[in-house]
Parts: structure tokens; C-alpha cells; sequence
């Protein structure tokens, strides 16, 4: 089976790196950008399986790049998570409402964030609980 | 307006009282506008429309008397300054007005022109100087605000990059890590966490302050919360040695609150509880209902710790506070946990306390609303004071097909919970509020005074419209279950149709709880969203 190709947009290349080489370990293949014009030319482009995506960004911000993303048909689809210093209290249901399929505030947890990666690409179908006997 | 007219409201209802203050007004100032009138209601109605320089007010009007006259007028224009035009020399009641924030208290019978003229002066320059101290404490207050949560984030961002490398390093990401060099690396991770809720507490604690914390109160069951809480905790119990015990009330109600805001509070006080034990010790998390209080639950963690001296029990709940002696250095924090759970326990209407003595240990107890199902059904399941003959519990639960669900989750299940109010008839059904269940799944459930044939009809309706309203298949599978709600025939031995039909209203209620939270408690717990970095 290929790898999945994750696209991580963050200024910080500090954080983009050590990001890399966590999900190269998790066996996906990186791409990266640093700011969001070039996360949505280097999405188009790439045609990643997933995006982690900063909000704080140069050049049109984490909300501009969701709502550049849902406008383009070929990558509308592509799940998003967002991972963002910032407060969840006024940013998460903002993110979420714009296309975010998940938000997770930095510094996050590694496990947390792997699964959430994993459940956004896999099918990860639940089977519904039964009604106790 | 001009600017330099002093507009009066004079509010006195005895014409020639208010002729004499007119005429020392305008002796000896030409630039004086007064305008009067008899009556309270009428004098809120002006200080409506327009805004006087002051207001010389008469405390006994036809519409108020004494004291209850200027509060109303200040609580009205908190920002207009109030001068007090009396008729009775009394110095109790002028000292009461002074401390309310009236600006002056003058006697009628002793006013001279001039002496009004200055107390007017006065009392609009004290004003002027009241309101700019406020706005700059205001403006002093958001700053800091604003400053704290500005920190909080830019801390955030070395922070990351600190734990990235670290958890690179420690997962052997970055090549082989031997024994020792792993211990120091979870040191530093443990440091690491330690900082991380310190921001965080930070960044709540400056909510709570400003107003700007939220719960989303829910229906929960504090079992399963306290059972989630005990699980957690319990790696760092027995590192000290410390038993971690829980007690529950087998009859206890489910309570109205914030699932993620409570288990913040009880992990705060459970990692207190530990941190302050000496090995050996135990903790006990209990959760109750009091006699003579049923409308609560009572929620305590106890130790066995050194206790906590009368005097700092005063203070423990304050921003800041730190013991001094703590048992354990190491594990010092910024100081305000117990303020943070003490906000977060009066957002619920809740109240926090402590009891101890030196040396025998603290008992740290809330209060929580008891979530009360029987005050909600009564006027759905009775009839011309009656109980109805059946009822069906029917379950409406929305699974996500992923987890984290995609896109936004929240205002699909609350669109979800709308529609089902819409399915039901409002006069013989009840949707309960959105309970606080574990798993990613959302779950509702109805009480409907109906038949399990007859309930058929209900759930085909409410399967119906959701899938109409809701682009569900993409999100979610959806399940509606029914099942009837057995009313026992006896209850403390006496045949259940002779009880009074509000206990009969309590004994469904009860049979209700009891297959809801059967369920709840039935499930998985479910992944930690806010969980503290607990090593």
C-alpha cells in the first residue's frame, strides 16, 4: 500500500521539521509550508491525504486556507486538523464551522494527535452501543 | 447641550420646597437650568431621556420613601451624581446615603445659595473623579487581561517545540537513547507538562476573573465522572503508596454540569489530596445527598494529610495562595487551582469548602444542582391528576463514522436535538436535555406517555424528519430504540397506586434515572480531551 501524504503548513520550521520526522516514523509521507499561500499551491500540487494546519500564519491565515480549501473541489474534502496555540474557547468552533475536521491546541498530545490522524484517514466505523440487557 | 449650564433635576413633590430650591439656585448663579418634577417614577422617566448635570432629590416622595428613594435613583444613573434634599436632620440616614454614594446630604431649613451652589459643584467635580478612576481600573483590569492571555499564547509556541523534541528524542526518534539519558529526558518532560498547566491555569484563572469563563452544564452522572477521575489518578496514588477509595451514593441523582469543567475540579482536589498525604495515607472521593438539602449533591475528597490551619483555610481559595511548607517541593504549582475550581463551582451555583483539623487530615467538599426529573415530567405524565397509564423510554443515538467526528459535530447534534423537540407532542412527551454520556457518541432521550405498539409510530417519525433535516449519512449512523418503563407494583411495600401521584411522578422519575444511567455507566470512558499531563 503507498504512503499517505500528509501536508503540515506552520511558520515555525522548527516545529515543521520535528513534525516531519514523527509522521515519517508513523509511515506517512511529508510535505510542507511555512505560510498559507504556499499551503494551498503546495495542496493543489500535492493532493495530500490529510492537512495539519497552523492558524497563525503569513499570508493568509489558518481560517483564510480552510476557507480557500473548501472552495476547491478537488481538495474540499481533504480532512483538516487544525493544531494552534491558540485559545479553543474562541477559535475551536470558529475552525470547525470553517471546515476544520478536528482542533487540537498546542503543545498536543502526540498520542491524541496520531489517532486523530489515523481516524481521519482511515474508514473508522463505530458500531453503534446496544441497549443494556 | 451647553456645556456650561448646570442642568439640575430637582425631584421634590412639595411645590413651595421646590419654589425655595429654584430660587437659591438661580440667585446667585445665571447659569443654572433646573428642572422639576413631584414624583420618582416621573424622575427615572427624565433621567431617561436626558442626562442632568445633577440630581437634588427629596427622599420622601408619593412613589418612595427614606432610603429606598436614592437607591433606586442610583441604581437607575449609577453615573449622575446625587445630592440628598432632606426635610429630617438625620444623621444615620445621611451617613447610609453617603456610603451608597450619595454626593452630599443637605438639610432643607439650613440651605443658603451659595452653600448649594458648591455643593452641587462639588459633588459633579467628585463624580467626574469617581468615574475616571473606574475606567482606568477598567481599562487597567482588561489590559492586564488582554497581557495574560497574550503571554499564555507566546509560551505555548517554545513550549511545543521543547515537548516535540523531547518526545522525538524519548521515542527514539532520533536514534538510540540509553537508560540514563531517558530518565533525564522524562524529567524534562515532566518539567515540560508542569509548565504547560501553568499556562493553562494561568489563561483560566484570567477568565474567571474577567467573566469570560464558560460551562456547557449537561446531565451527568457523577459516578461515572468520579470513577474516570479515581482511574486517572490512581498511577500517581501508588507511586506514594496512597489508597485511592471511592464512595457513592447507590440512590444518587443525576446533577446538571459541565462533564469537562467538573473533572477538572475533582482531578484539582485529588491531586491536592495526594500531593498533601504522606505515603501511607489514603484518599477517599465520596459523593452523596444530604437530608436536609436534596435539591444538591454533595461531591468531597478527603485525606489523610497534615491537615490545614484555621488561618489558611480563609485563604485557600484565593488567587495565588501557596502553602508554604508544602510536603512536596517538587510538585508546586502557581497557586490557583482551588481558585480556578472554586469559579468553576460557582458558575454551577454551586459552593466549595473545606473542613479540617491540624493533623487529621481536609475534607474538601462541592456542591452541585441535582438534576431534578421529576419537577420535568410531572406536567407530561399526569392526566386530570392522574398518572398516565404507559410510558416508553425511547433513545435516539447519533454515532459519528468518525472519531474525532468530522466538520462541526456540535451544531449537528444540536440541530439533531431541535428536530426531535419538534417530533414529540409537548403536552404528553419529554425530551430530557442532552445527557453527558461517555464515547463520541451524542445520545437523547424521550419519556413519551405512550405504548410500546403505539411508540412505533413516534420513532418511524423521528427517523424520518432527522434524516430529512440532517445530512446524516455521511456523519453519522443513527439508532432509535424503545423501550418500556416498568413502574413496580409496590414500592416500600405499600401497592404503588396508593401512593399520592407526586411520589408515583418520583417513582417513574427514578425508574427513568435508573435505566439512563445504567447505560452511562455501562460504557467505555471515553478519550481525554482536557486531560492534566499526569506522569
Amino acid at each position: 500500500m503507498p504512503k499517505q501524504k500528509i501536508l503540515v503548513v506552520d511558520d515555525d520550521p522548527d516545529l515543521v521539521r520535528a513534525m516531519r520526522l514523527r509522521l515519517r516514523a508513523n509511515n506517512y509521507e511529508v510535505t510542507t509550508a511555512t505560510d498559507g499561500y504556499t499551503a494551498i499551491a503546495s495542496a493543489q500540487k500535492e493532493r495530500p491525504a490529510l492537512i495539519i494546519l497552523d492558524l497563525g500564519l503569513p499570508v493568509g491565515d489558518g481560517f483564510v486556507v480552510l476557507e480557500r480549501l473548501q472552495n476547491i473541489d478537488a481538495l474540499a474534502s481533504v480532512p483538516v486538523i487544525v493544531l494552534s496555540a491558540r485559545d479553543p474557547q474562541s477559535n475551536e468552533e470558529r475552525a470547525l464551522k470553517a471546515g476544520a475536521s478536528a482542533f487540537f491546541q498546542k503543545p498536543a498530545d502526540n498520542d491524541e494527535l496520531m489517532n486523530a490522524i489515523r481516524a481521519s484517514l482511515g474508514p473508522g466505523q463505530m458500531q453503534p452501543a446496544a441497549w443494556p440487557s | 447641550m451647553d456645556q456650561l449650564t448646570t442642568q439640575v433635576l430637582l425631584i421634590e413633590d412639595n411645590p413651595g420646597d421646590a419654589d425655595l430650591v429654584r430660587l437659591r439656585l438661580v440667585e446667585g448663579n445665571s447659569s443654572v437650568n433646573v428642572h422639576c418634577v413631584s414624583r420618582l417614577s416621573e424622575g427615572l422617566a427624565s433621567l431617561d431621556r436626558e442626562t442632568p448635570s445633577v440630581v437634588l432629590l427629596d427622599l420622601n416622595l408619593p412613589d418612595s420613601h427614606g432610603a429606598e428613594t436614592f437607591r433606586r435613583v442610583m441604581e437607575h444613573s449609577p453615573n449622575v451624581p446625587v445630592v440628598v434634599l432632606s426635610g429630617q436632620d438625620d444623621e444615620v440616614l445621611a451617613m447610609k446615603a453617603v456610603h451608597q454614594g450619595v454626593q452630599d446630604y443637605l438639610i432643607k431649613g439650613n440651605i443658603s445659595s451659595k452653600h448649594l451652589e458648591r455643593s452641587i459643584r462639588y459633588a459633579v467635580e467628585r463624580q467626574a473623579l469617581l468615574r475616571a478612576l473606574e475606567m482606568t481600573q477598567k481599562r487597567q483590569l482588561e489590559f492586564k487581561n488582554q497581557f495574560l492571555s497574550h503571554v499564555s499564547h507566546e509560551l505555548r509556541t517554545p513550549l511545543t517545540c521543547i515537548h516535540q523534541y523531547v518526545t522525538l528524542i524519548l521515542d527514539g526518534l532520533a536514534g538510540p537513547v540509553n537508560p540514563d539519558q531517558g530518565d533525564h529526558l522524562k524529567t524534562v518532560l515532566k518539567s515540560v507538562n508542569q509548565l504547560h498547566a501553568m499556562i493553562r491555569d494561568l489563561l483560566e484563572a484570567t477568565r474567571a476573573e474577567s467573566g469570560k469563563m464558560r460551562v456547557e452544564p449537561r446531565c451527568i452522572a457523577l459516578g461515572e465522572l468520579i470513577q474516570q477521575t479515581v482511574t486517572m489518578m490512581r498511577p500517581m496514588a501508588g507511586e506514594k503508596h496512597i489508597g485511592l477509595e471511592i464512595g457513592i451514593d447507590q440512590r444518587l441523582p443525576l446533577v446538571n454540569a459541565d462533564p469537562d469543567r467538573i473533572l477538572e475540579v475533582l482531578i484539582n482536589l485529588v491531586d491536592n489530596a495526594i500531593k498533601f498525604t504522606p505515603p501511607d495515607g489514603a484518599v477517599m472521593v465520596q459523593a452523596c445527598v444530604v437530608e436536609a438539602d436534596p435539591s444538591s449533591v454533595y461531591v468531597s475528597v478527603s485525606d489523610t494529610g497534615r491537615g490545614i490551619n484555621p488561618e489558611a483555610k480563609a485563604l485557600i481559595f484565593e488567587r495565588l495562595y501557596q502553602d508554604a511548607d508544602s510536603v512536596d517541593n517538587n510538585r508546586s504549582g502557581l497557586g490557583l487551582g482551588l481558585f480556578i475550581c472554586r469559579e468553576i463551582v460557582r458558575l454551577h451555583e454551586g459552593r466549595i469548602w473545606v473542613s479540617s483539623e491540624p493533623g487529621q487530615g481536609s475534607t474538601f467538599t462541592f456542591t452541585l444542582p441535582a438534576y431534578s426529573l421529576a419537577k420535568l415530567l410531572a406536567p407530561v405524565v399526569t392526566y386530570k391528576e392522574l398518572l398516565r397509564p404507559s410510558f416508553v423510554l425511547v433513545r435516539v443515538e447519533l454515532t459519528p463514522l468518525q472519531v474525532p467526528p468530522r466538520g462541526n459535530w456540535k451544531e449537528m447534534w444540536q440541530q439533531s436535538l431541535e428536530t426531535l423537540r419538534r417530533c414529540v407532542y409537548l403536552d404528553k412527551d419529554l425530551v430530557l436535555p442532552p445527557m453527558g454520556t461517555s464515547g463520541a457518541a451524542e445520545t437523547f432521550f424521550v419519556v413519551a406517555s405512550t405504548d410500546m405498539p403505539q411508540s412505533g409510530v413516534m420513532t418511524a417519525r423521528i427517523r424520518e424528519q432527522l434524516e430529512r433535516v440532517l445530512d446524516l449519512k455521511n456523519k453519522c449512523s443513527l439508532t432509535i430504540m424503545a423501550a418500556p418503563i416498568e413502574l413496580p407494583s409496590t414500592v416500600s411495600g405499600q401497592p404503588f397506586l396508593s401512593q399520592s401521584l407526586e411520589e408515583q411522578v418520583q417513582t417513574l422519575a427514578s425508574q427513568v434515572t435508573g435505566m439512563i444511567t445504567t447505560r452511562i455507566e455501562s460504557k467505555q470512558s471515553r478519550p481525554e480531551k482536557r486531560r492534566r499531563d499526569v506522569n
